[in-house]
């Protein structure tokens, strides 16, 4: 019913959507747009009350209560509506991966520790039906990240996991959605496990502390060799390029991190884990973002002195130990918020993906600052990932992702009811909206 | 015991594998021969010890008293007993004379290895079911296999342990429990009594793919047994009544077997250490409808009334709950693990107050030394001293009906004594003389080193030796004392096993442990130097008389690099 | 942890296998069960009855573990304890109808494709801390379920979150028992199962059907085995060998006659059906659906069947059977007449089941006190424990949740949980006990390293030789820790 209502005011605003399935609908040239009357938080001052704002050639052409309607724009009635910037979900394998337990569907890890010339944005399915049903929940754009988790039945652990991609949710080709194709070197730090699953015969398996670090230091000196290697190459290919040296497009791909240009997203949850990342970044003078971060609250001091953002892990995980409190997980962004650690909330996931509103509320719940929250999910991934001259705010000149709700968009029961990538409207139409209509409309059974 | 580890070749079997000829010899010679000479010839029958401080456990302790032993049996005990001429006299002056003491659960005694599991990865085919008995051997019987040829049996008679309840070990029904007398001149001299108990484990012994691969498919796999114990003996006797025209109900090993042991009295002995599984087995009490007793009860300080309104015997595990060994520094022990390696020794404390019935058990605890240490702890928790000699001795006797022959110092009973120079329980005591059936052993103390030990061999080593299948290794966790003496234990493919005696005396190293090579026990010797950094030797083994070189590092140490030799420990025994 | 690993796990019990044994650092040791309940007045309350609609203002008092009266004004008998809520939301306690919490051991007997005779009721684990954790999210009754991997699985039973009390006390008095099938690629082994163990039958939708049928054939000749035993027994005859009990069929004949009720977990369309007609052949009655992501594709079939379906919020594509999985289909399933709950099948979703049924609402446009119902009433009608629990009216169980706001929110957050009239989940004393319980602990760990310290003193045995050039041996230590 809500879709239909939808469709009327589409077309009672004079723009076409295109309803097929779980397609977007995107037009070109994009239109020029202003949506009236509405509330619009742009996050990058106070939320203005009955704005208007203005959406041309696909950027944010104009905000406030005093901007004229450009003429011939499609005007949107937004009263009783709310704008935001669109989402950013920070973790996801959107495009990489399909059916999870399906194999065949999956591209999110490559097997081997060294990786860092695997790039996101070369395996992306810009048809997946994981892009609509993630855009429906106010998500315009996301870091696809390989290596990041999912369950990976061959158990390869990755120590360099490839370069994550930062990508609208719209787009007939890669192309399109490409916001920037290298954001960030994925690094899953190694742990050290004394513990561990054994799925060949379904039993624990555990074995002492000081076999289980002996094979963690390994692992570090293995990610410490390929970047001193990386440096001798970068000097080399300064020196005239690689005919010195063969080329190696895995150390080619670490050069950008070596110079300090890419940083790495750290996949590190225990403290030992996260303060060895940081040392050993530091080290290595390269640029880290810690993703996960369980136990970040513990060493937020030290996120804070070197200035190490967290991608935080899902809020709503169970906490690591027993003797946890049961809130750990929901109180980590606050804790962090309170300390001055910049962090952002992600999904980690690709069907949990609309969660992410979701997630980012419970940490308000728990006491992060509701302003916080809806930082963490749009400008605060922007300027992490260094694209905040291009998105997660509603300001003058960046990219038109937007959304235009009937409330808060952390909460569950809100709609989302104007979707903009690249200035253009673009449907919230998706696989599980189709298949409702669907059965919603099956003749009674006899 | 762990699948993993006993499937591949192990360190020891891969020694035997080399000396099949010379073992064959050996084992014919075993065949041929008695066990062990018997040197009874001019031995006396009859001893007094006299004016001893005497503890008989059943009455009150008896000062500058005698007790007489005569062809086995006590025959008198008091301040004033005259005894014939011939006896041999013991100046007991300065001695304690206790009764001997029992282990209420151990494999003292067996040697045979365990019968394998139905896991998949065992050779034997997959439990598909009940029907399958999987696990079960409960027809293997500790009287029939018990030997003296188990080196262990010295160890802890040598330690005051005179009497001990045995059985095998692995699977859900592994066997039946035999009383045994740590001494004899043939393998049938060790037996009291038999069966005595049925131990059930409920230690799930499948996998996913072979039944039962849960605790909650084991626990319905032992209720179907006791049901269908039940009514193969119901079926058999109507069918015995009048067989005529009748289908012949099947047989049944399993059934069978319990069916016996239960007729003879057996007590079934449920595992039962925390509180969770300690009440779960008042439960099981009730539903399978067989005389029980509880063993583990560690975590009876939190429901020792409980076990008492139940009227349940208690044998409580020794092999307190500790720290984990080269645990992970940073991933600290619950709240709940900590209270409990707390409170645990207070458990027979607890047990005490509540007038539960209990006797203690060597458990997982190495050494008789170990086992009285530990005996302490729990005294140190509250436990009266009499109480926990009791625990050692007349209680465990009266759990499984033999306190009419054992179990105190009493006229009338097998004479299994200990004679120390002191309390038991405090651990400069030494023990003089044991006691068993009347026999005299003198006990010596282990050889001191002679020199004082150049460096320190405590943590854990990396022991790498050529096998004939190429390259294997063993892990040794050593603790050394400042005089050199080394106590631990060596973790081969083949298990756990404990250092029995061994030190380092200036740069020369020795240590002995014993393995079970193929079902008889052998001392395995490990000597060599010790340079301050790594170890070089040979391991000798014993029984046959072979020498192997070997070198051991700490796997720490850098200089190794063979990271792959996992301990690999099974899912279960974790905790 | 991923929640698609979460699911493939749980399917398998791995995550139950991997937990370590539950402490409760941070749970409040609620007051022993000796204590007689103690009388409670909630006032000033936002009373969701799911019953009769919303009471603002409203009061409740409990009395024996029961509410005794609701309304707009409730006297308050003098020994009463009040709790001021404030205008706060109070809901009945939620009920889960698909849980693997409080396990003891493996969740699966997945070894045998028929294992009914597992029980889950022989392994409940009174101290797992995700009872707690749940209590905290506001779950006040469990369907605790074997795992997924056998057509024919084990039985069920069905708990409340007594936590503090022994295993005995957690049973739901009166609810009936269950047995848990299941249906699809777990019981086919599709996505696990050792590499290098021999396949189980089934391996397909086929075998799964032909296993459930051929188990319940053979309950069927079981059965009439019994009953001619008793037939002739009760003619008087003697010395007949009674049948052999088989704790396997004991349970699918209580399924035959109703005394057990089926709860299965399936996901397709095809399977669903399949299940119904199998039961139809046989003459017994499925209970529940879980998980059910196709119900909504058959949804008048399961109404016309009277099955409950017991459903996820949102989870979709973890496994190929998931693939056309819905957020919609809770609600399309009620809009066609089925009685429809929502679960959680994992200890961390059990925590805000709340707002997983607020998700309804915005998928399927359900209403307020429809969505309320999918965790309270529902799941208890499904249970069949409606009588004693999931609204609140007089008489019923006292098992009641307070939120500091609109439980359809995810800014809900709970501040007690009550079972049977008592205080189980205090979020108050919970934070306040946090410091005591971190103190308690470490000091256990400081006391725990004197000991070892004192026994290493002891073993160096005072009374022996010292050893000597002392130094010696100390720089030789010194080498050998060098190389550490």
């Amino acid at each position: 019913m809500k879709l239909r209502l939808l469709s009327r005011i589409a077309i009672a605003a004079g723009l076409t959507l295109v309803v097929t399935g779980a397609a977007f609908a995107q037009q070109e040239p994009p239109a020029t747009i202003a949506i009236t009357h509405a509330k619009i938080f742009t996050l990058a001052g106070a939320p203005i009350d009955d704005g208007v704002l203005v959406i041309k050639d696909g950027k944010i052409a104009a905000v406030g209560t005093n901007v004229d309607v450009p003429a011939g724009a499609q005007v949107i009635d937004g009263k009783g509506l709310q704008i935001y910037p669109g989402l950013f979900d920070s973790v996801t394998q959107m495009g990489l991966s399909e059916i999870s337990a399906v194999s065949a569907t999956v591209d999110t890890t490559e097997t081997g520790k060294i990786n860092p010339d695997a790039v996101a944005a070369d395996a992306i399915l810009p048809s997946s039906e994981h892009i609509p049903v993630t855009r429906a929940a106010g998500i315009t754009e996301v870091l696809a990240v390989p290596a990041s988790g999912g369950f990976d039945s061959r158990g390869s652990a990755n120590l360099f996991g490839g370069q994550a991609s930062a990508i609208h949710l719209a787009g007939w080709t890669i192309n399109d959605m490409l916001i920037k194709k290298s954001v960030a070197m994925v690094i899953d730090w190694p742990t050290i496990d004394t513990e561990s699953f054994d799925f060949a015969t379904f039993s624990r398996k555990q074995r002492p502390y000081s076999e289980a670090k002996q094979e963690y230091d390994k692992q570090v000196d293995e990610l410490s060799d390929w970047l001193e290697n990386a440096r001798h190459y970068a000097v080399a290919w300064g020196h005239g390029g690689p005919a010195e040296y063969q080329r190696d497009l895995k150390l080619e791909a670490l050069v950008p991190v070596i110079r300090g240009e890419l940083p790495v997203l750290v996949f590190a949850s225990r403290v030992r884990e996260i303060r060895s990342a940081v040392e050993f970044c530091d080290k290595q003078k390269i640029k880290m973002i810690l993703a996960g971060g369980a136990e970040s609250y513990k060493v937020k001091d030290l996120l804070r002195s070197k200035n190490i953002p967290v991608i935080l892990q899902p809020t709503l995980t169970e906490p690591l130990d027993d003797d946890d409190p049961y809130d750990r997980s929901m109180t980590t962004a606050a804790e962090l918020a309170n300390s001055h650690v910049k962090f952002a909330f992600g999904s980690f996931d690709n069907s949990f993906a609309r969660r992410l509103g979701q997630q980012a509320a419970n940490a308000v719940a728990h006491g992060l600052a509701y302003d916080e929250a809806l930082k963490a999910v749009t400008i605060y991934p922007a300027q992490i990932f260094g694209l905040s001259d291009q998105i997660g705010t509603l300001e003058n000149g960046k990219i038109a992702n937007i959304i235009v709700t009937n409330g808060d968009p952390l909460e569950i029961t809100t709609d989302v009811r104007y979707l903009f990538i690249k200035g253009q409207l673009t449907s919230t139409d998706n696989k599980h909206k189709a298949l409702y209509e669907k059965y919603l409309n099956r003749p009674k059974a006899k | 015991m762990h699948r993993v580890l006993r499937r591949s070749l192990s360190f020891a079997s891969a020694i035997v594998s080399t000396l099949a000829p010379a073992l064959a010899i050996v084992s014919l010679l075993s065949a041929a021969l008695p066990y062990r000479a018997a040197a009874q010839g001019g031995e006396p029958q009859s001893f007094a010890i006299r004016g001893a401080t005497i503890v008989p456990v059943s009455g009150p302790r008896i000062e500058n008293g005698t007790v007489i032993v005569s062809h086995g049996v006590i025959t008198a005990v008091g301040k004033d007993v005259n005894f014939p001429q011939e006896t041999w006299v013991i100046d007991g002056k300065g001695l304690t004379v206790y009764p001997g003491l029992i282990d209420s659960f151990t494999d003292v005694g067996l040697v045979s290895p365990p019968p394998p599991e139905g896991g998949a990865r065992s050779s034997t085919p997959p439990a598909r079911g009940p029907e399958d008995r999987p696990a079960s051997t409960p027809w293997r019987d500790a009287a029939g296999e018990a030997t003296l040829s188990d080196k262990r049996i010295e160890t802890w008679r040598s330690g005051g342990f005179t009497t001990v309840i045995s059985a095998h070990k692995g699977g859900v029904f592994p066997g039946q429990a035999a009383l045994l007398d740590l001494g004899g001149e043939r393998n049938g001299d060790l037996v009291v009594k038999s069966p005595v108990a049925i131990p059930v484990s409920l230690q799930p012994p499948g996998s996913f793919a072979s039944f039962p691969g849960s605790l909650m498919g084991t626990l319905g796999y032992v209720h179907q047994v006791w049901i269908d114990t039940e009514w193969s003996g119901r079926a058999e006797s109507i069918y015995d009544k009048n067989p005529h025209g009748m289908a012949r109900p099947r047989y049944d090993r399993t059934d069978s077997a319990l069916a016996d042991a239960l007729e003879d009295k057996a007590v079934v002995l449920i595992p039962a250490n925390t509180t969770i599984q300690i009440r779960r087995s008042f439960e099981l009490v009730d539903l399978w409808h067989v005389p029980a007793a509880l063993y583990g009860g560690q975590m009876s300080y939190e429901v020792a009334g409980e076990i008492a309104a139940k009227k349940l015997p208690v044998l409580v595990n020794l092999k307190w709950p500790e720290a984990e060994k080269d645990a992970d520094p940073d991933k600290g022990p619950t709240l709940e693990a900590l209270r409990f390696r707390d409170r645990a020794p207070s458990s027979p404390a607890a047990l005490a107050k509540a007038n539960v019935k209990f006797a203690f058990y060597s458990g997982g605890a190495t050494s008789p030394k170990d086992t009285l240490k530990a005996a302490k702890k729990a005294i140190d928790a509250g436990l009266g001293t009499d109480a926990a000699l009791r625990a050692l001795t007349l209680s465990s006797a009266e759990i499984f009906g033999v306190s009419d022959r054992l179990g105190s110092i009493d006229t009338g009973k097998i004479a299994n004594l200990v004679v120390a120079d002191g309390d038991i329980f405090n651990e400069k005591t030494k023990i003089k003389y044991v006691f068993v059936d009347g026999r005299k052993y003198t006990i010596h103390e282990p050889e001191k080193p002679k020199d004082p030990p150049k460096g320190d061999l405590t943590g854990k080593w990396k022991l790498t030796f050529a096998s004939p299948e190429g390259p294997d290794e063993a892990t040794a966790d050593i603790s050394m004392a400042s005089d050199g003496s080394l106590s631990g234990t060596v973790q081969s493919k083949h298990g756990n096993s404990s250092i029995i005696d061994g030190n380092l005396s200036a740069d020369k190293f020795s240590f002995k442990i014993n393995l079970p090579i193929e079902d008889s026990p052998s001392d395995v010797i490990f000597s060599g130097t010790f340079d301050g950094k790594t170890l070089k030797g040979n391991i000798h083994v014993a029984s046959v008389g072979v020498d192997i070189d070997f070198t051991g590092a700490k796997p720490s140490d850098k200089s190794i690099t063979s990271a792959n030799a996992e301990a690999k420990v099974d899912a279960g025994s974790v905790r | 942890m991923n929640k698609r690993l979460v699911v493939t796990l749980t399917a398998t019990s791995a995550a139950i296998l991997m937990a370590a044994t539950a402490s409760k650092l941070f749970a409040a040791q609620p007051a022993p069960a000796s204590e007689t309940a103690p009388i409670i007045l909630i006032q000033n309350a936002t009373i969701l009855t799911i019953s009769h609609g919303t009471i603002e203002h409203g009061s409740i008092l409990i009395k024996d573990g029961k509410i005794a009266e609701i309304g707009a004004s409730v006297k308050a008998p003098k020994d009463a304890q009040v709790i001021d809520a404030n205008g706060e939301f109070v809901m009945p306690g939620i009920i889960d109808c698909h849980s693997h919490i409080a396990i003891d051991g493996n969740v699966n007997e997945g070894s045998i494709a028929v294992s009914s005779i597992a029980n889950t009721a022989d392994v409940l684990n009174p101290e797992d801390i995700d009872i707690y954790r749940d209590l905290a999210g506001g779950v006040t009754t469990a369907n605790i379920l074997h795992g997924s991997a056998n057509p024919i699985g084990g039985q069920t039973i069905v708990i409340k979150l007594r936590w503090g009390q022994p295993a005995s006390k957690l049973p739901f008095e009166g609810a009936v028992p269950g047995i848990k099938f299941a249906l699809g690629e777990n019981p086919k082994h599709s996505n696990f199962g050792g590499r290098g163990t021999e396949a189980r039958y089934p391996a397909t939708r086929m075998g799964v059907e032909e296993t459930i049928r051929g188990a319940f054939s053979e309950a069927r000749d079981y059965k009439a085995k019994w009953d001619d035993y008793n037939k002739h027994v009760n003619a008087g005859e003697k010395n007949l060998i009674p049948p052999r009990r088989d704790l396997r069929l004991d349970p699918l004949v209580e399924v035959l006659e109703g005394k057990r009720y089926v709860h299965s977990h399936c996901y397709r369309e095809d399977e669903i059906l399949m299940l119904l007609r199998v039961a139809k052949e046989f003459g017994f009655k499925v209970r529940t659906l879980q998980h059910v992501l196709e119900g909504y594709k058959v949804a008048d079939e399961l109404a016309a069947a009277g099955v409950g379906a017991s459903t996820f919020s949102d989870w979709w594509s973890y496994k190929e059977e998931a693939w056309n999985a819905i957020p919609y289909n809770a609600a399309l399933m009620t809009r066609r007449g089925v009685v429809v709950s929502i679960n959680s099948d994992d200890a961390e979703e059990a925590t805000h089941l709340n707002q997983e049924a607020a998700k309804t609402m915005k998928f399927g446009g359900l209403s307020h006190d429809e969505a309320l119902k999918l965790v309270t009433i529902n799941p208890a009608l499904q249970l069949g424990i409606d009588k004693r629990v999931g609204s609140i009216d007089t008489g019923k169980d006292a098992d009641i949740v307070i939120y500091n706001r609109d439980p359809l929110s995810a800014y809900a957050v709970v501040q007690k949980t009550i079972v049977d009239g008592r205080v189980l989940f205090d979020r108050e004393k919970d934070i306040a006990d946090r410091p005591n319980l971190e103190k308690e602990k470490k000091a256990l760990i400081e006391k725990e390293k004197k000991e070892q310290k004192d026994e290493k003193k002891s073993d160096a045995k005072p009374g022996d030789k010292k050893p000597e050039e002392k130094p010696k041996m100390q720089n030789d230590a010194a080498v050998v820790g060098g190389a550490l």
